[in-house]
């Protein structure tokens, strides 16, 4: 199976930096695209993903919308989770809420963005994502060692002796 | 101690009272009051007060008032001030409850009940400052609005509906679905499209304009389902939620399914639909005690079997038509495709065929016929032989182990041969030897290199001289 990857549309890399460590421990791809359709495209890629993106409650910014949507029409097993760090409301947050999770979004983080929490979310998903793509138990939980270097893998795949 | 003074002549005393009734005094008021003693407990709150809050005194006396983390929005705003708790008066203004933010605002005035050994209770009074804004003023954006509604349009009967007897006879039971508002249960392969088939019967039941909340109850932890119903600006008491669609609800702990059922047996108008999809019926969940029974018994009025793929596969030419437009309108298949396509068990469902026909459509760019199906469909068709076993020829495997070690040496030492057969724990000679037989180029390191350029940049110097 490929590394699973962790896609994550956010201008700033905050939410990518909070996940960095996660994401080492558990061999994942950290991928920072810059532009909606960049991040579509790493989506649709046939390995178990997880895609967070940054979200503003406000209507000039569409864009990050439509690509919840847009994720989840065209690659619906892949988990959408969709982050805002402004503070809104119980009721307008609820609304907005409601409305990430109809566009297709599997979560929905507004603030206090703890950590902690980002991570429980993140690894339920991609849990679950990998057991999709695998089809069946989810691999054993990593120890907690840092990832080799793929220049360390010695993979007899590449000298061309097992199919 | 001094004697009480006498009771006040009758003006201010209710009625036929002997003593002073000050909690029907207080009940007469049309101002919130209620009183808290001592360890900031909820003793009285009059009439007024519980109209505002919306909860009855019976069932929030005794409750402490403080404003610590895990408060409820109700005991946030009653708590008194610091300042008050000295004995001095003073206000406060608070989000009106069970709002955590305002407007509307409570400001709330706490009168200290002074004692001999300090305060001993809070009277509090409250006046609302500023409106609720409404739920259709908080209105989500046109251009969002948009998107929301281009994305439900995709939902049609049409991704259900089929040539197969299977799909049509799913088709007509989720159309008889869309007209209820009963609780729906869907069973169904992994990978059969059961969310898919929730979100068209929600977006052509009564409530499509409300929205369509889908929660994957086996990869979210407990407590962020939680959170995200009933935590702050949950969707549970929102009335912009029209179905809740739970995926596996069997994996959630049996408290929370409790609370689910608590919320979904609601008979309030704003309670939200509740479809249920799994691999197993209601009813075998009860059985092996994953599942309260109220889902079987309340919580799955309407069971749809969703049908798998292979029950189905006269719809393959327009299912494989539906997948391949994703790729672009110039993504077809050809007919000796789609008879491949047929000859699988498809053991994963509508999921396995978008992977596949996702593959092929990157391999044809553009109409897709039967060589461009991956390798693994053909062999399973007859039209390609299987691999042959892997090599167990050990001299090749060795060699090849032995020829990525040594590379990965000389990369680790920067191509400086002594370190790096030190690194692998033979002779320099060896090393030299084996680097020969394996054809491996033997590059100079950065050091090395660098002490040559230094050596013929002095030997330049020197001839200069």
């Amino acid at each position: 199976m490929r590394y699973p990857q962790l896609v994550v549309l956010d201008p700033d890399g905050w939410i990518a930096r909070q996940l960095a460590e996660l994401a080492g421990e558990s061999r994942w791809l950290v991928r920072g695209p810059r532009t909606c359709a960049d991040a579509l495209a790493l989506a649709r890629e046939p390995r178990a993903t997880v895609l967070l993106v940054r979200v503003e409650p406000a209507e000039d910014k569409t864009d990050p919308f439509a690509l919840v949507g847009d994720a989840h029409r065209l690659c619906p097993d892949v988990p959408v989770v969709a982050v805002s760090d402004v503070k809104l409301p119980d009721a307008d947050r609820a609304a907005w809420s409601a409305v990430l999770l109809d566009l297709g979004a599997r979560f929905v983080l507004f603030p206090p963005l703890a950590k902690a929490v980002m991570e429980d979310v993140v690894s339920g998903l991609m849990a679950a994502a990998v057991r999709r793509v695998v089809g069946g138990e989810p691999p054993p939980a990593p120890g907690p060692r840092t990832p080799p270097a793929p220049d360390d893998v010695i993979d007899l795949a590449d000298e061309g002796l097992h199919g | 101690m001094p004697e009480p003074s006498p009771l006040p002549p009758r003006k201010g005393r209710p009625k036929g009272s002997a003593s002073f009734a000050w909690r029907a005094f207080f009940q007469q008021t049309r101002t919130p009051v209620f009183v808290l003693g001592k360890g900031r407990r909820l003793r009285f709150a009059n009439a007024a007060w519980e109209q505002l809050a919306g909860a009855k005194l019976a069932d929030v006396l005794g409750m402490v008032c403080s404003a610590r983390r895990h408060s409820s929005p109700l005991a946030a705003a009653l708590a008194p001030t610091p300042e008050a708790l000295t004995g001095r008066p003073d206000r406060a203004r608070r989000p009106a409850p069970p709002n955590r933010t305002g407007p509307p605002w409570w400001d709330l005035f706490f009168a200290p009940l002074a004692g001999d050994d300090g305060p001993f209770g809070v009277v509090g009074f409250v006046t609302v400052v500023g409106e609720a804004v409404p739920a259709a003023a908080r209105k989500i954006p046109p251009g969002v609005m948009a998107v929301r509604d281009r994305h439900a349009g995709d939902f049609t009967f049409a991704l259900l509906a089929g040539e197969s007897a299977a799909a049509g006879r799913f088709a007509a039971q989720a159309r008889l679905a869309a007209q209820t508002a009963v609780p729906v249960w869907l069973v169904g392969e992994p990978g059969a499209g059961k969310e898919t088939a929730a979100r068209v019967i929600h977006h052509a039941g009564a409530r499509r304009e409300r929205m369509f909340v889908g929660l994957d109850c086996g990869g979210l932890q407990p407590y962020l389902i939680e959170s995200l119903l009933w935590g702050h600006g949950g969707l549970a008491g929102s009335d912009r939620v029209g179905t809740v669609y739970l995926k596996d609800p069997a994996a959630l702990p049996r408290d929370l399914q409790q609370q689910l059922v608590d919320l979904f047996t609601d008979d309030r108008p704003t309670t939200p639909r509740l479809i249920c999809g799994s691999t197993r019926p209601a009813g075998d969940g009860v059985a092996a005690g994953t599942l309260l029974p109220e889902f079987h018994t309340a919580l799955s009025v309407l069971e749809l079997r969703v049908p798998p793929l292979r029950d189905r596969l006269a719809d393959l030419p327009r299912l494989a038509a539906h997948f391949l437009d994703r790729h672009g309108p110039g993504a077809t298949i050809e007919p000796a495709a789609v008879e491949v396509l047929k000859a699988q068990p498809w053991a994963g469902n509508l999921r396995e065929l978008a992977d596949v026909l996702a593959e092929a459509a990157a391999a044809a760019r553009g109409p897709v016929k039967r060589d461009h199906l991956p390798w693994a469909v053909r062999v399973r068709a007859g039209l390609e032989k299987p691999a042959p076993p892997p090599s167990l020829k050990l001299g090749p495997t060795l060699e090849a182990v032995e020829r990525r070690l040594i590379q990965l040496a000389l990369r680790k030492a920067d191509n400086h041969q002594t370190e790096a057969a030190q690194l692998l724990g033979i002779f320099r000679a060896r090393l030299w030897r084996r680097l020969e037989a394996l054809g491996i180029p033997a590059e100079k390191s950065q050091v090395v290199k660098s002490k040559t350029e230094d050596r013929q940049a002095q030997g330049n110097s020197g001839l200069e001289t």
